[in-house]
């Protein structure tokens, strides 16, 4: 596809638009739009310019003038995706919503691990999910309505302040999860739920992945549905305690599970808490802890969410995965992950979301291992662990999208007749292909 | 070996609020929580009980709902709490706290030693645990760091210092106030909470104990709060600001300027040291 150019005086009119303070084009500060979490060496690509807009008149001036030249649009939020999904991969404009970022609410059971940086706008673009999807859901859930600058510079509310609504088809949803492909979201109604007032997490320690594993169907069937299930292989929460100076007793574990149950009053908490617990046991854990106030939450809790930050200090060359498998499979997954790494020589520590089937797999380089070796190594592997995946009904990402990182993989996990069926969609809405292009697919 | 552990229930916040008119704590609408540095002397009890054979029994003194307190340390290890409660102790500084603390040991029986945190998160003092060894009239080591043995009736522990380390032996029995280092603690177990909940805790009010009611609580507290305020912060900080990695170089020049300008640093010793750190991972 062929995309306009951006130049000077299209800069200028960008100005007029918007107010010069809110262009940027010298390269030292559009260096910070160039990547998101992922590796930017790898995946960073530098805009052309970049725009901060301050309202949905000041958006739909971008991307009309951007439709009008055809000149690739990429939407970002707080840049904190692990896909790729903001990086303006073909140039042209970055138009960063960080002006917008406004909310006021209750509480939001969408919580990404990166509750401390993201927007909520990107966890539309991408229906992020998160560790309390357990129980409440990946965000799409709680979006009711939503505004949105559409490629075609058109404004349009989808869905509104309703519970229920089957006028027509759900675009809505169709937008949750697009990627920043289909248009801008400006504007979104979202469901908030009142705060659980009690708490209390256990971490259970098991002797081997599958055990830990096989647990997560027989606690959800049981009825008592916790708040998140995370699995943590031993090699995870050694690093991670070893960073963080913690000393977990995990002599004789090879997995962990740290799940959390909350409700409205402490004694009932408690009680599930307990009978969880109970089922554990009853399933060959070794041990159970219990933390039911703020600093052994907080103890137990670091550990789960310093596991990504603890392997970039080990090894900053890898690559994060998010594949997701059906619940009952992921014992059946955990071998594979075993014998790839063996394999190649690499460490897969294995940790994430188990209640939902959504593992972060993470293909760690071992700091020996040569930077040449390590580069045919790591598609080799990718490949190797897809295959595993496909096998068992999985798909390549959960919850951190496809973006520019995975779409090389797209047509192993989807069939040509639905691979059609998206590009219609996208064509539909975005004829000119201006609106996130490179992402999920590639247009011809 | 019988052990006895003295705990606090503290507030679980980083904002202790004072009630400026009484000049007490408020301690309303707050979770309550084990002093944090209470549970290292917990861990180090337990340890010492998988050592030595024995038993280790959690002691307080609080409101009755310092009940929860005793109920974690027993989750964690400990086989007995003793709750000392009554109307008569409020308002009880650290002199009638430790002085109605020793007659709760005094009415427990034989013990071989007593551990207590360095201090607690709330009051800060650190003066429960050496007091209460004063009433008892045995030996107290403070700010234990680790302990070498403790067998043949006496122990011999390292104390934490200004200048270092002290290795100091004692009779048992004795008292220790123990710091962090001595041992990471355990978190409570599943097994240890249903073990709690079944363990019922001794409690003794103020007719228990074969103490003077003239020392007990607010009458027989000697510290008197006559004035209670926030400190005013007088220093002003500068922050240095890296939005990302780009805009390090230019935070570091700033730190540099920063320092050099107050003759913290000199000029040619951060060149030498950039001679010096090439070729090294940044």
């Amino acid at each position: 596809m062929n995309y306009g150019k951006v130049t000077e005086a299209l800069v200028e009119e960008l100005r007029g638009l918007l107010g010069p303070k809110n262009v940027i084009c010298d390269a030292e500060r559009m260096e910070a739009y160039s990547h998101d979490e992922t590796s930017a060496e790898e995946y960073g690509h530098m805009p052309d310019v970049v725009v901060t807009p301050t309202s949905t008149d000041q958006v739909t001036a971008v991307v009309r003038l951007a439709n009008r030249e055809r000149i690739p649009v990429t939407p970002r939020g707080a840049g904190s995706g692990l896909s790729g999904g903001a990086i303006p991969s073909l140039g042209g404009i970055s138009v960063s919503l960080e002006k917008m970022n406004k909310g006021k609410g209750l509480f939001y059971a969408g919580y990404p691990m990166s509750l401390e940086t993201c927007f909520l706008g990107g966890n539309i673009a991408e229906n992020a999910g998160g560790g309390k999807a357990v129980k409440y859901g990946v965000t799409s859930r709680y979006v009711l309505g939503l505004e949105l600058v559409t490629p075609t510079g058109e404004v349009v509310w989808l869905g509104g302040k309703l519970s229920k609504d089957v006028t027509g088809y759900d675009l809505t949803h169709l937008i949750v999860g697009s990627e920043g492909t289909l248009g801008i979201v400006t504007t979104a109604i979202i469901r908030l739920i009142g705060l659980p007032k009690a708490k209390s997490d256990l971490l259970v320690l098991f002797r081997t992945p599958a055990e830990a594993i096989a647990c997560v169907p027989e606690i959800i069937a049981r009825g008592t549905i916790p708040v998140s299930m995370e699995f943590m292989d031993k090699l995870s929460v050694e690093t991670s305690c070893g960073y963080l100076n913690e000393s977990l007793p995990y002599e004789g574990c090879g997995a962990m599970l740290l799940i959390e149950m909350d409700g409205q009053d402490a004694a009932t908490v408690d009680a599930d808490a307990e009978r969880v617990g109970d089922l554990c046991m009853e399933k060959g854990a070794i041990e159970v802890y219990m933390a039911d106030n703020r600093t052994t939450q907080e103890r137990v809790w670091s550990v789960r969410r310093n596991i990504a930050e603890a392997f970039k200090v080990r090894c900053p060359v890898q690559s994060l995965e998010d594949i997701v498998v059906p619940t009952a499979s992921i014992p059946d997954i955990i071998p594979e992950l075993d014998r790839i790494a063996a394999k190649y020589g690499i460490a897969i520590p294995c940790y994430g979301h188990a209640g939902d089937g959504n593992l972060h797999a993470t293909l760690v380089k071992d700091p020996d291992m040569a930077l040449e070796v390590w580069k045919k190594a790591e598609p080799e592997a990718l490949e190797e662990l897809y295959a595993a995946v496909t096998k068992l009904g999985g798909k390549i990402s959960g919850e951190h999208g496809i973006g520019l990182k995975r779409k090389k993989y797209m047509a192993e996990f989807m069939s040509p007749v639905e691979m059609g069926l998206i590009k219609a969609i996208k064509m539909a809405w975005d004829p000119k292909g201006i609106m996130n292009p490179g992402k999920l697919f590639d247009l011809d | 070996m019988e052990i006895l552990v003295a705990i606090k229930q503290v507030p679980d916040t980083d904002k202790v609020r004072m009630d400026p008119v009484t000049g007490t704590m408020v301690r309303e609408g707050v979770d309550t929580i084990v002093n944090p540095l209470d549970l290292y002397a917990i861990e180090l009890a337990i340890r010492l009980k998988e050592q030595h054979g024995g038993k280790v029994t959690a002691f307080t003194m609080g409101p009755p709902a310092a009940d929860k307190a005793l109920k974690e340390a027993i989750a964690m290890g400990c086989d007995a709490g003793v709750l000392v409660t009554d109307r008569a102790f409020s308002g009880s500084d650290t002199w009638a706290t430790s002085y109605a603390l020793s007659r709760a040991v005094a009415k427990m029986g034989r013990y071989d030693l007593i551990l207590a945190g360095e201090r607690a998160t709330d009051g800060d003092t650190g003066q429960v645990g050496p007091c209460l060894a004063a009433w008892l009239d045995i030996p107290v080591l403070t700010y234990v760091g680790s302990l070498e043995s403790a067998d043949g009736g006496s122990i011999v522990a390292r104390r934490l210092v200004e200048e270092g380390y002290q290795r100091v032996r004692a009779k048992m029995p004795c008292l220790l106030t123990v710091v962090k280092e001595v041992a990471n603690p355990r978190l409570p177990t599943l097994r240890g909470k249903k073990f709690a909940r079944q363990t019922a805790l001794a409690v003794y009010g103020a007719g228990d104990l074969d103490a003077d009611p003239a020392c007990l609580g607010l009458k027989g507290s000697p510290t008197k709060v006559s004035k209670i305020f926030y400190p005013k912060v007088t220093r002003g900080g500068a922050m240095v600001k890296a939005l990302d990695e780009a805009g390090t170089e230019n935070a570091v020049d700033e730190l540099v300027a920063f320092l050099e300008a107050r003759d913290l640093i000199a000029r040619d010793v951060i060149a030498r040291e950039e001679i010096a750190g090439e070729g090294a991972q940044r």
